[in-house]
């Protein structure tokens, strides 16, 4: 490809660093100082000593029957569940787009895609009107008399019910993405090579389609991980003081019940875990930008 | 004969799951134009008084023109970051390329609301007060990201052999850039543009810890209003507007990509299979 080589001028390359400046202010120093408040090195009730002291870190980790951990560890199996079942849901999407909707399929993919380029705060919001004591599903069953007057189905709202169903809801279409990608850029010869050899559609499914799409499914699966591990907002509208989520926990700590201190200890475990999370996984991401592209590679 | 089975269920499938992901949406506008004043069944008249209401309310109008403002001012600035970091990704050697690469797509997976309070811890460190500005630097940093996405393919799909012309021709690199990489490069700012604006002002957690007192973005608003009834029909009407235009935006670029495939396909058939994938690597 003779485009690579004539464009490429030296001293472009210096371009790159106002905007990794931009970030390093904006995101490395904010979370340089969530690690300093973190371990007391900083405070922000004036006149206060601070000097270096892990025990909120102590308190977090290892205090018995700490609340703000079993938070963690309900939240973070809230997320996985949901993860999952949004990974599941979204593969056969996925494949009918590619394998099915043969000529149309970028405009039924877009179809799908659609509702996650409209705000998520007013889709949450739309969940809140459906689900709510007197909302759309108890005031249809009302007006259907499936249930009498003024009874509503009382687990449809502000329960872990309706928090994993509005998460599951949002990260459809992104989950689908990756997947399909992966799908299109699969080699079709070798579909065509296992139905030559006898094997039925189900067999070369199994044996070809799925594993090659395994890619897929994991970058699906940590695009939804990633993001809802913070999740704060689906809780605060349907979620019930039981079905809270760590993000909200933090949120709480730096607004209601100010304790900036043990809040960047639980702010500093969500980055965290999204790092370790980045090194488990960020192989199977492919914002790979040093290559030009894979395809004719 | 199986497999027209599953193809069939497929297309049920597809089709159960478009509407699931629609029904939200169909809800709002439903009650949008309910002259009742909860959002409740059954529907009890048509009406546009909420529309009317939302619009003589100066609290939602005020808000929404703030993060209209604060949208603009982030994209254009995340797009402007996009472009240099594209460029300086796009030169033959980048020292410290993946340091760079790692810092630049680090707003993607740093969770929302870390990034918010760390930035409302700074920013009292550094004795601000809370201001619309802040929000829109924050924005700009976490579609920074999307922008550099989206104008990155785009740069490395240009002609380079067009550029050498020019300044073959005597263009400095400014000239250059400006004549020839910039116009073939508009395409992805615009979407670059729609992406940052609408990641902006949609952005809650963010915008939540920083808003100054009495001046709440929309989404500030929006949250805040959704518990309390007396407003909840106006919001409504407002959101419907909102998801029509986002909805609009949608099949419009749709539109675009497809006259542009036709194009292609019109000139030689191997290229738009590329410029299809790309598309949807862009979406």
């Amino acid at each position: 490809m003779s485009r690579s080589t004539s464009r490429r001028v030296g001293g472009q390359g210096l371009w790159v660093w106002p905007p990794v400046a931009f970030v390093l202010v904006l995101v490395v120093v904010p979370l340089v100082y969530i690690a300093l408040f973190s371990v007391g090195l900083r405070s922000n009730i004036p006149g206060t000593k601070t000097a270096f002291d892990l025990s909120n870190w102590k308190d977090f980790l290892f205090g018995e029957n700490n609340p703000f951990r079993a938070l963690f560890w309900h939240s973070l199996l809230i997320t996985v569940l949901v993860s999952v079942a949004v990974t599941i849901a979204a593969y056969p999407l996925a494949y009918f787009l590619s394998f099915v909707a043969k000529k149309n399929r970028y405009t039924l993919l877009l179809l799908v895609l659609a509702p996650f380029f409209t705000s998520f705060l007013l889709r949450v919001i739309a969940w809140q009107i459906i689900l709510n004591e007197n909302g759309v599903v108890n005031s249809f069953l009302w007006w259907a008399h499936l249930r009498p007057q003024g009874d509503s189905v009382t687990w449809l709202i502000y329960s872990n019910f309706s928090v994993a169903l509005v998460l599951f809801y949002s990260w459809i279409p992104f989950v689908a993405l990756p997947m399909f990608v992966v799908m299109e850029n699969m080699d079709r010869r070798l579909l065509e090579a296992a139905e030559d050899l006898g094997a039925s559609r189900l067999t070369a499914f199994l044996k070809v389609t799925l594993p090659l799409s395994i890619p897929g499914i994991i970058a699906g699966f940590v695009f939804v991980l990633i993001p809802t591990t913070g999740e704060f907002i689906t809780p605060l509208l349907v979620g019930g003081p039981e079905s809270q989520l760590f993000g909200n926990q933090i949120q709480s700590f730096f607004s209601d019940s100010p304790d900036w201190n043990y809040g960047s200890v639980l702010a500093m475990t969500l980055i965290l875990l999204v790092l370790i999370l980045m090194v488990i996984f960020g192989r199977f991401l492919s914002a790979d930008l040093r290559r030009p592209s894979t395809e004719g590679a | 004969m199986t497999s027209r089975l599953g193809n069939s269920l497929l297309w049920l499938y597809f089709v159960l799951m478009v509407a699931f992901l629609f029904m939200p949406l169909a809800v709002l506008v439903l009650f949008a134009f309910n002259s009742g004043t909860t959002p409740t069944l059954p529907i009890e008249g048509f009406t546009t008084k909420w529309f009317a209401d939302a619009f003589s309310n100066t609290d939602l109008t005020s808000a929404l023109v703030r993060s209209a403002g604060i949208g603009v001012i982030a994209s254009i600035l995340a797009t402007a970051m996009g472009i240099m970091a594209a460029i300086g990704l796009n030169a033959k050697r980048v020292p410290g390329e993946s340091v760079a690469i790692g810092a630049l797509l680090l707003p993607l997976v740093v969770p929302y609301i870390s990034l918010a309070v760390g930035m409302l811890i700074l920013l009292q460190a550094l004795k601000f007060k809370n201001a619309l500005w802040e929000i829109a630097l924050g924005h700009s940093v976490i579609a920074l990201p999307f922008a550099l996405l989206v104008i990155l393919p785009r740069l490395r799909s240009l002609d380079g052999s067009l550029n050498e012309a020019a300044r073959d021709l005597g263009a400095s690199d400014f000239a250059a850039f400006r004549l020839i990489t910039f116009p073939l490069l508009l395409p992805a700012l615009l979407s670059s543009f729609i992406i940052c604006f609408s990641t902006s002002f949609d952005e809650f957690a963010i915008a939540s810890f920083l808003y100054p007192s009495g001046q709440p973005t929309y989404p500030v608003f929006l949250y805040g209003g959704a518990r309390s009834p007396a407003i909840l029909p106006q919001l409504i009407a407002v959101g419907t507007l909102v998801i029509a235009v986002s909805l609009l935006i949608v099949g419009f670029s749709e539109l675009g990509r497809r006259w542009a495939e036709r194009r292609i396909e019109g000139r030689s058939a191997a290229p738009a299979d590329v410029s299809a994938t790309d598309n949807v690597a862009t979406t």
